[in-house]
């Protein structure tokens, strides 16, 4: 009899702990879309604005992100005054970089190469890569569970469309999205980093990221980034993303002094 | 019934979680790899003498060579770039390379059998077949794990999902899983479909590419132990199928077919690419000899004898032929050995790569190139093995012992397999590079150490106790081996000849043989302490014998010696000594009496190799001991401890364990963290050995860890790898204070040693991508802390103050579960500079604070927990605090009149904006010009502080900001006092300054008055130059 209570014991714990191993892909993206706070609220955002700084060793360099549907996103990252830009405008990428050269200066748009723009586009998803992943044209498998700096996670390999390879961890206590494992083709030259997320808070009822560290992988430490400020549906104007055709005024990051 | 049962069963299960719900127990603490992953570690290479590659397999994708290079114990690693980059995708499993097959039709689809097969003395163990369908990034496990070692894969080029598997078996025990396997389903399942006996393992397998049913295969019978190696038996057979391996011919035995009589060997078998009729086979024999079949293996002729060819067939048994050509044959052994003529005569190539060739690949496109892989690394050549390129950068270095020094920055050194003994930096310049490390000696190297009596010399040894004191300065060394006297036994010196210095009497060293030697005149002479401390039984004296059919005696057997010495921290007369055949002896009396405690050791096995023995710091009687028997065919790893001099052991061995033992330390400082070192990794103990937990930390692989050192100046710990190089924790502070209570906080700081600063100057330069620079310890001051937790959601805040509790930075926290690490970089933030066209780039830096005690607060929720943290000068600066505090303040000073000027500038500019919005708005043209010049105006003065050019080229566009900000450079960029040209220059600059700044404001007070006249009467907005109070609240948000 004890015997038999002993089997039917593991045998339970085996098909319970079965069910976890082999978890729904579509279940969990449900769970993480959940726990972010609705895909609803989600999809409700129009426009997003992050201002933050970036730690640069003993430089603390502002650093403003602004979404737009569909597919818009500008990066700025402010070096001194001097602003990086970084724009997907849904079709093409271009940067201004003031920095480049000998001694910097020039604040001309340059368009994006095609590797680079691919990559941009896909920061440019609100969304993230799961929602409607398949229409995007996205391929999504479970990849199996992972400790993230010490917490479970479960993980999703996605597949973009553009070929990018991103291993999403989802953190098994939360379905939070806690870390991106990309590996993403430059010029036919693999790249690989990871980013790692935390600091989660509410935004008008959706949890956000608040920190963030990009790091090459294998690397020690990364690039990490605080956010201080996450603001949804703030008028953002189309023509952040236009591509300038000459050189413009030096480009004002809100929330930075000029 | 069974539903009954089941019923009953989620009542139970019911029940029982419940009473869970209803009295919540605190989860006990969960203590993991995670939880002391934060700790880091580095690998500092080194990759200069590489370390013993056991396979190869290449392909081209589209026109770029893709590589995979498998080590013996180091991993496999991958370059996509014809290898100018590498890199290890195989670090989380079993990191001994037995073969490695990229499937002919897929270059995604890679199978990989561990273990390795040139079996060696020092040769580690695999765990089974693997098989990756991305290219190497992720593998799966499928299988034949008890076959110990895989010798060859081939995959049917019909089909990447039938590949053979040659399974050489268990070397030091028979059994195991042996044979050729097939599998049909991509590894899901295995046939066995050649298999001799449980002595007797395949050894070698080819397929003919151009009809895959048909598969050579070289079986062997071979057995290591302890004190001999034995190749060749009964079982030994040559093999060939036409079948895919349902039915085999056996192709020795037969005279017709001209191989040669009586027991075999190890054979080596290869096809010829461009005509697969044209077989090639090594085959060792009592008159062992290379053979040539040109009719599919039907009759073979003899081909070259040379010992050259056929040396040591247990460690050189791959054949390879040229793509294009069947008559260009090459059997690398020693040397490359290349035949032009079908094997009939060899030349040696490539005497300068490293000796001792294994596997070979040669680009089937263009036969000029190849590449072997050698016991010192990975050579390329481009010209037939003419000549030879070493790949300098996989550090597969294969360490037996690591110790260090007390230089600043200390070194570290070792011996390695086949690879002398080398010394290099814990820290250089720009980062450790191949160039930083020093050949000692030569040979296989063992055990090294810096004289405490004289930094100038070491003690060094190669195989069989050839020890030395060695000059590093001049290289003269002195041969230091104790001799027999007259009629006395021969000595019998491992392999691996212990040398050990004492920790309590500076000069005294102790070795052994079967007898232990100290020496208190630095090996000037030797006095014999001890009898024979060995079981002496001529069984296992039996080294001369070695080799069965090719005699191997390399001192590589010599048995019944002395293994581990371990004096006593505490008492100089107190020595341990452990044996390779399970001796435990114990003097008391500094060598007059010895006590044997081999059999007081419960549930090991008797005569078990005592790998280790480390006298405990802290207690005369107490010891930990590590045993392996693996050379006996047992993997177990057995760790014991003694606190009564040997009268008992307590086993700490549980299941988290993994590998046969090598080394176990006590830590210094905590005696509860222990250190265990085994084949498969290294394991940390925070409880005195009640638990163990994987180390994990700075993806540290699951390599053989032989050695561990302690740098106690430093709080390093530096692990020797078997195949890995040389791995350092920095500062082991924070992981010593895991003890019981601080794990069960939420949340704690952790101390940190007091943090030295080191100067050091930048050496190096461009060299491509293809040189080696292991990394440095972090830059900056380390702060530790613990969470319980993962902190997902939620603010942690660490600042560092000073001691005034004015907060110097915060700076940016990582959250992970266990030991965290933040390194500040010890700078202020650098200052606000005026905007100009250009950025200031000499005044990116901070101010670096000087030394003394900083304050660091932590702050999670409600909780502020605070401590803090030491900053020390460089000890060998030639400057005072003063002097570092003079920088400090000037640095500080001038940061300052960057900012002012900073505001002077924006004050202008905004000024400049609202005079432009203002003229814009104005009707009245004569009024609106009055603006436009304003505006003009202001800029010429704007022009006098910062540059205005936008073009971008290189205009040496100068203004005052870049002169303050390139002097800022220099007196910070500098440790000592400012120069007295330097702080002339800032008092010089400061009237220049402050010339342009009253310039500019007496024109915009001038103007003013006009202008907001002008407004006022348009009843417009009065221009309103910005205030400090408004400029500084703009700079807070």
């Amino acid at each position: 009899m004890k015997k038999i209570v002993f089997w039917m014991i593991l045998i339970l714990v085996v098909s319970v702990a079965g069910f976890t191993a082999e978890e729904n892909v579509d279940q969990l993206i449900a769970k993480h879309l959940e726990a972010r706070g609705g895909l609803a609220k989600l999809q409700a955002i129009q426009t997003m604005r992050i201002t933050g700084k970036m730690m640069y060793g003993p430089m603390e360099l502002p650093i403003n992100i602004e979404f737009k549907r569909p597919n818009q996103i500008r990066i700025e990252i402010a070096v001194q005054e001097q602003t990086i830009v970084q724009v997907f405008d849904g079709k093409q990428g271009w940067s201004i970089n003031p920095l480049a050269g000998y001694q910097g200066g020039k604040k001309d748009a340059q368009p994006m190469s095609p590797d680079e723009t691919k990559e941009f586009e896909v920061q440019a998803d609100i969304d993230g890569p799961l929602v409607d992943y398949a229409k995007k044209g996205h391929k999504v498998e479970y990849a199996g569970q992972e400790s993230v700096e010490g917490a479970q996670a479960y993980k999703l390999k996605v597949t973009l469309k553009n070929g990018t390879i991103t291993t999403m961890f989802l953190d098994a206590d939360t379905y939070l999205d806690v870390k991106d494992s990309s590996k993403m083709n430059i010029r036919d030259t693999e790249v690989e980093n990871d980013v790692i997320y935390s600091d989660f808070k509410e935004v008008d009822g959706m949890l956000m990221a608040h920190a963030m560290e990009i790091k090459a992988k294998g690397a020690p430490e990364g690039q990490k980034m605080i956010f201080e400020k996450v603001e949804l549906n703030v008028p953002v104007d189309d023509a952040r993303f236009v591509m300038p055709e000459k050189a413009p005024e030096a480009p004002k990051v809100p929330g930075v002094s000029s | 019934m069974i539903r009954k049962h089941l019923f009953r069963v989620t009542i139970l299960l019911f029940f029982a979680l419940s009473l869970l719900a209803q009295a919540p127990q605190p989860a006990p603490v969960k203590v993991d790899s995670d939880t002391v992953a934060g700790i880091g570690a580095r690998n500092i290479g080194p990759a200069i003498m590489s370390g013993r590659i056991s396979a190869l397999d290449a392909v081209y994708e589209k026109d770029r060579l893709t590589i995979f290079c498998g080590a013996a114990s180091g991993g496999l690693w991958r370059s996509k770039n014809g290898g100018t980059t590498w890199k290890p995708v195989f670090d989380k499993y079993n990191q001994s390379i037995g073969a490695l097959r990229i499937a002919p039709t897929d270059p995604q689809i890679i199978w990989l059998g561990t273990g390795e097969s040139w079996v060696r003395n020092s040769v580690s163990i695999g765990d089974g077949v693997y098989r990756s369908t991305d290219g190497g990034d992720t593998w799966i496990n499928l299988g034949l794990s008890a076959s110990e070692r895989i010798s060859a894969i081939e995959v049917d080029p019909r089909n990447p999902e039938v590949a053979y598997v040659a399974a050489q078996g268990p070397l030091w025990s028979s059994g195991g899983e042996r044979g050729v396997y097939k599998t049909r389903d991509g590894g899901k399942t295995w046939e066995r479909i050649l298999f001799v006996d449980k002595n007797t393992g395949a050894a070698s397998l080819a397929m003919d590419l151009k009809n895959p049913d048909v598969i050579y295969a070289g079986m062997w019978q071979h057995r290591r132990l302890p004190w001999t190696f034995e190749s060749g038996g009964p079982g030994s057979g040559f093999y060939k199928s036409s079948d895919g391996g349902k039915t085999w011919t056996k192709l020795n035995g037969d005279p017709k077919r001209g191989l040669p009589d009586g027991i075999l060997g190890r054979i080596a078998v290869a096809i010829a690419p461009s005509d697969s009729k044209v077989v090639y086979a090594a085959v060792e024999a009592k008159d062992g000899a290379l053979y040539r079949s040109d009719n599919s293996g039907e009759t073979w002729t003899r081909q070259s004898d040379s010992v050259d060819v056929m040396l040591r067939p247990f460690y050189f048994s791959f054949l390879a032929v040229d793509p294009k050509d069947p008559l260009r044959v090459y059997k690398p052994a020693l040397f490359l050995n290349a035949s032009s003529d079908g094997g009939h005569s060899f030349t040696i190539v490539g005497y300068s790569a490293h000796a001792d060739f294994h596997p070979m690949w040669i680009d089937p496109i263009n036969p000029e190139r190849m590449m072997v892989g050698t016991d010192g690394g990975l050579y390329v050549s481009e010209d037939r093995g003419n000549s030879w390129r070493m790949v300098p950068n996989l550090p597969l270095a294969q360490f037996y012992h690591v110790s260090v020094d007390e230089a600043q920055p200390y070194n570290v050194m070792g011996g390695l397999q086949d690879n002398s003994t080398w010394r290099g930096p814990s820290k250089a310049g720009g980062g450790i590079a191949n160039r930083h490390w020093s050949n000692l000696f030569g040979g296989d190297g063992f055990w090294a150490w810096a004289d405490p009596t004289d930094a100038d010399y070491v003690y060094v040894e190669y195989q069989g106790g050839e020890m030395a004191r060695k000059n590093v300065k001049t290289g003269g060394s002195r041969s230091i081996k104790p001799q027999e006297g007259p009629g006395e036994s021969r000595y019998r010196w491992n392999w691996n000849t212990p040398i050990m210095p004492s920790p309590v009497e500076k000069g005294t060293i102790f070795v052994g043989c079967q007898y232990l030697f100290c020496s208190r005149d630095n090996g000037n002479s030797w006095e014999r302490i001890s009898i024979d401390l060995t079981t002496n039984n001529p069984a296992k004296i039996s080294n001369e014998k070695s080799g069965g059919l090719t005699s191997d005696n390399s001192s590589a057997e010599m048995h019944c010696t002395i293994y581990s010495i371990a004096p006593s921290p505490k008492n100089a007369k107190l020595i341990w000594v452990g044996t390779d055949d399970g001796n435990v002896q114990l003097t008391k009396d500094g060598g007059k009496t010895w006590k044997n405690l081999a059999g007081k050791i419960t549930g090991l096995p008797s005569r078990t190799w005592v790998s280790w023995i480390e006298a405990s710091p802290y207690a005369e009687g107490t010891a930990f001991a590590t045993f392996d028997g693996h050379t006996n065919g047992d993997m177990k790893p057995y760790i014991y401890r003694t606190d009564d001099f040997g009268q008992t052991w307590k086993p700490l061995i549980t299941p988290e364990l993994e590998g046969f033992a090598h080394v176990v330390k006590q830590d210094p400082l905590n005696p509860e963290l222990l250190y265990l070192g085994t084949e498969l990794g290294l394991f940390l103990s925070l409880d005195g050995g009640q638990a163990w937990i994987r180390f994990s930390a700075g993806d540290f692989p699951r390599v053989p860890v032989r050695d561990l050192a302690f740098q106690t100046r430093e709080h390093d710990l530096v692990i020797a790898t078997h195949g890995r190089g040389i791995w350092i924790v920095d500062d082991l502070t924070p992981l010593r204070a895991l003890k019981k209570d601080v794990l069960e906080k939420d949340v704690a700081l952790l101390p940190s040693r007091p943090q030295q600063r080191l100067g050091l100057p930048f050496e190096g330069w461009c060299e491509g991508d293809q040189a080696y620079v292991a990394r440095n310890a972090p830059d900056g001051i380390n702060i530790a802390y613990y969470l319980k937790k993962r902190l997902l959601i939620g603010d942690l805040k660490l600042e560092v103050l000073d001691e005034n509790s004015q907060v110097l930075d915060t700076p940016p926290v990582s959250k992970r579960r266990g030991i965290n690490r933040v390194y500040w970089s010890g700078e202020l933030k650098g200052p606000k500079v005026a905007k100009g066209s250009t950025p200031a780039f000499s005044a990116f830096g901070g101010p670096m604070v000087p030394e003394g005690t900083y304050k660091i607060r932590l702050t999670k929720g409600k909780e502020v927990l605070e401590s803090q943290v030491q900053i020390l000068a460089d000890p060998r600066s030639p400057f005072t605090r003063e002097d570092r505090v003079a920088c400090f303040e000037t640095v500080k000073e001038v940061a300052k009149m960057l900012e002012d000027m900073a505001y002077t500038v924006d004050r202008i500019a905004d000024l400049q904006d609202q005079a432009k919005q203002r003229g814009n708005e104005i009707k009245v043209d004569a009024q609106k010009a009055k603006f436009v010049k304003f505006v003009k105006a202001l800029e010429t003065k704007r022009a006098l502080f910062v540059p205005v050019r936008e073009e971008g080229g290189i205009t040496g566009e100068e203004r005052l900001r870049d002169y303050l900000a390139s002097l800022y450079g220099s007196i910070n960029g500098f440790e000592g006092r400012p120069s007295k040209t330097n702080l002339d220059r800032k008092e010089a600059l400061r009237k220049d300054i402050q010339k342009a700044t009253d310039d500019a404001e007496l024109r915009i007070k001038k103007d003013l008055v006009e202008l907001n006249a002008i407004l006022e009467k348009a009843g417009m907005k009065a221009l309103l130059p910005m205030e400090r109070s408004t400029w500084n609240d703009k700079q807070k948000k």
